[in-house]
C-alpha cells in the first residue's frame, strides 16, 4: 500500500519538538498515523520512541508543534477534553503498569469502574472475563498481580487497554523483557487483537522481528528525528543508510530479502 | 537555598493541581475508610507504646523538678499540661509521619517509577484525586482520634508511675492533672492533630509524586518526606502553641 491510498490519519504530529533540560529528545517530528492500521515506531533505545508515544496520549506536551488525535490538538486540550480523548484510547505500558493491590479482574475492570458506572457488577465482570479470555487468560480474574509472569502481566495490561473498546491502542515496547517464545506469543496476540477489533494500533518497539510481523506502517526514529516513515515493505527496502544499517543489525539478511521481494507480504 | 525556594514553588503548584482535581469531587468510594483503618489500626500499637513511655518520663522528670521544692503534688499538673498541650499531638503526628507518611511517600513513589501513575492518567483517572484525596481524608479522620488516644496513654502511664514508683497519692495526681487542663485544651490538641494530619498527607504525597527514577528515587522520596514532615510539624507546633496559649 502506498501513501496515497492510506486511510486518513487519526493521529497527526506536526513539527513536534521536545527537550528535557539540555537534551533534545524529539526534533521536528511530523507524521500521520492512519486509522484502522498498525503503525510501528522503531529505533534504538533512547531515541525518543516512548516520549513520542506519551505525546500522543497527552502525558507529555510538546515544546513546539502540534499533536492532533481525532483532529483535536492534545496540547491545547483542557483536562476535561484530554480525559475525553483518553477514554477513546487504551495503552499497554512496558511492564503492564498494573496495580499490585488489586486483583487481575479489578485491574482489567478499573476503567469500567470509573467510566462505565451504569454497568452493574455482573455485566462488568462479564466484560472483564471476556477480555481476559481474548488475551488467553480465562479464569485469572481472582488472581493476584504478584503471581503473574512477565508475559501474563502484558496480557493483563492488554486486557485492561481494550476493556473500554477504544478506537486507538498504544503499545509501549510490548516485547521488552520477554523470552523469545513469550515475545512471539505477544506478537501473535497483537495480530489477533487487530483482526478482532479492526482499530488503530501504534506500537513502539526496538524488536524489529516482532514489528515487521505486526506492522502495516513503520516509522524509524534516530537521535530524535524521524528518518523514515511509510508502508512496512517500503521501509524494509529503504536505501537510507541509517535505516539499512539498523535493519541489517537486527534482521537476517536472507529473511529481509524475502520480505522485500515482489509479492511477499510483511507480517506473513 | 535556590533548591528550597524551587521546592516550595513546586509544592505550591502541586497543591493547586490537587485542589483543582479534587474540588467538589467525593473521594473514590470505599477508599477513605480503608485508608483510615490502615493508618489508624496499624499505627495504634506503636503510638500506645511511645505515648505510654512519654507519660512515664514526664512523671519522673516532673517529680525530679518539683519534689526538691516541696511541690511533688504538681506532677499531675505538669504531666497534663505538657502531655496534652504539647507532647501527645506531636508524638501522634511523629508516629503517623513515620508509619503512614513514609508508606504514602514510598507507595506513590513506586507507582511513579512503575508508570502506574501514568497508567491512571492514560485511563482518564486523575491520579491526584485517586491517590491523595482518600489518604488525606483518612488521616484527617484518624489523627485527631489518635491524638486523644495518645493523651490517655500518656496520662495513664504517668498515673501508674506516680502511684507505684514515686509513691504519691493517685487522687492528688488526678486532682492536679484536672486543674492543669481545661476543656478547650482538647479542642486545641485536636486542631493540632487535624493540621498535622493535613501536613503529613500532603507533604508525603508530594514527595511520592516528585520521586526520581529507580529505587534510589523511592528512598529519597521516603526520606525527604519524613524529614520534611518532622521539621514542619515541630515548627508548626510552636506557632500553634503561641497562637493558642501565647
Amino acid at each position: 500500500m502506498d501513501r496515497a491510498s492510506a486511510p486518513a490519519p487519526v493521529i497527526e504530529l506536526e513539527g513536534v519538538y521536545k527537550s528535557f533540560g539540555e537534551t533534545q529528545v524529539l526534533h521536528d517530528i511530523s507524521l500521520g498515523i492512519p486509522a484502522g492500521e498498525t503503525t510501528a515506531i522503531i529505533g534504538a533505545s533512547g531515541t525518543g520512541k516512548s516520549v513520542l508515544l506519551k505525546h500522543i496520549i497527552g502525558l507529555l506536551r510538546p515544546d513546539r508543534g502540534a499533536v492532533r488525535v481525532f483532529g483535536q490538538d492534545v496540547a491545547a486540550a483542557s483536562e476535561r477534553q484530554l480525559y475525553a480523548l483518553r477514554r477513546r484510547m487504551g495503552m499497554l505500558f512496558q511492564d503492564g503498569a498494573l496495580f499490585d493491590s488489586l486483583t487481575v479482574g479489578q485491574n482489567v475492570g478499573f476503567p469500567l469502574e470509573h467510566h462505565r458506572k451504569a454497568l452493574g457488577p455482573t455485566e462488568r465482570q462479564r466484560l472483564v472475563d471476556e477480555k481476559l479470555e481474548w488475551v488467553g487468560l480465562p479464569g485469572f480474574s481472582g488472581r493476584g498481580i504478584a503471581s503473574l509472569s512477565g508475559g501474563q502481566r502484558k496480557r493483563v495490561g492488554l486486557a485492561r487497554a481494550i476493556v473500554m473498546e477504544p478506537e486507538i491502542i498504544l503499545f509501549d515496547e510490548p516485547n521488552s523483557g520477554l523470552d523469545p517464545l513469550t515475545s512471539e506469543a505477544i506478537d501473535q496476540l497483537i495480530i489477533d487483537m487487530k483482526r478482532r477489533l479492526g482499530i488503530t494500533f501504534v506500537v513502539i518497539s526496538h524488536d524489529i522481528v516482532g514489528t515487521v510481523k505486526v506492522a502495516d506502517h513503520i516509522g524509524m526514529l534516530y537521535e530524535g528525528r524521524l528518518v523514515e516513515f511509510g508502508p512496512t515493505r517500503q521501509v524494509l527496502a529503504s536505501t537510507d543508510p541509517i535505516v539499512k544499517n539498523f535493519l541489517r543489525r537486527n534482521l537476517d539478511t536472507a529473511w529481509l530479502a524475502g520480505l522485500t521481494a515482489p509479492g511477499a507480504r510483511a507480517g506473513s | 537555598m535556590i533548591a528550597f525556594i524551587t521546592g516550595i514553588g513546586r509544592f505550591g503548584l502541586f497543591l493547586g493541581a490537587f485542589a483543582r482535581a479534587s474540588w467538589r469531587r467525593p473521594p473514590p468510594p470505599g477508599m477513605v475508610m480503608a485508608e483510615a483503618y490502615r493508618i489508624g489500626v496499624k499505627s495504634l500499637p506503636v503510638l500506645l507504646i511511645i505515648s505510654a513511655f512519654v507519660g512515664t518520663n514526664l512523671a519522673l522528670q516532673g517529680y525530679n523538678a518539683f519534689a526538691p521544692l516541696g511541690g511533688s503534688r504538681l506532677v499531675g499538673m505538669f504531666v497534663s499540661t505538657a502531655g496534652i498541650r504539647e507532647m501527645a499531638p506531636v508524638i501522634a503526628a511523629a508516629m503517623i509521619a513515620a508509619k503512614a507518611g513514609t508508606e504514602m511517600a514510598s507507595h506513590i513513589a513506586v507507582m511513579r517509577i512503575r508508570e502506574q501513575i501514568d497508567a491512571l492518567e492514560a485511563m482518564a483517572v486523575n491520579p491526584m484525586w485517586y491517590l491523595i484525596l482518600p489518604r488525606l481524608a483518612g488521616i484527617v479522620l484518624v489523627l485527631p482520634a489518635l491524638t486523644i488516644v495518645a493523651i490517655f496513654a500518656t496520662l495513664c502511664s504517668a498515673y501508674l508511675v506516680t502511684i507505684w514508683q514515686l509513691g504519691l497519692n493517685g487522687a492528688v495526681f488526678l486532682e492536679f492533672a484536672r486543674e492543669g487542663i481545661q476543656g478547650v485544651d482538647f479542642l486545641y490538641c485536636m486542631t493540632k492533630g487535624l493540621v498535622f494530619g493535613i501536613i503529613i498527607a500532603l507533604v508525603a504525597c508530594f514527595f511520592g509524586f516528585e520521586a526520581g527514577r529507580g529505587p534510589e528515587g523511592v528512598g529519597k522520596a521516603t526520606n525527604g518526606a519524613v524529614v520534611t514532615v518532622s521539621v514542619v510539624v515541630v515548627f508548626l507546633n510552636y506557632f500553634m502553641s503561641e497562637l493558642f496559649y501565647g
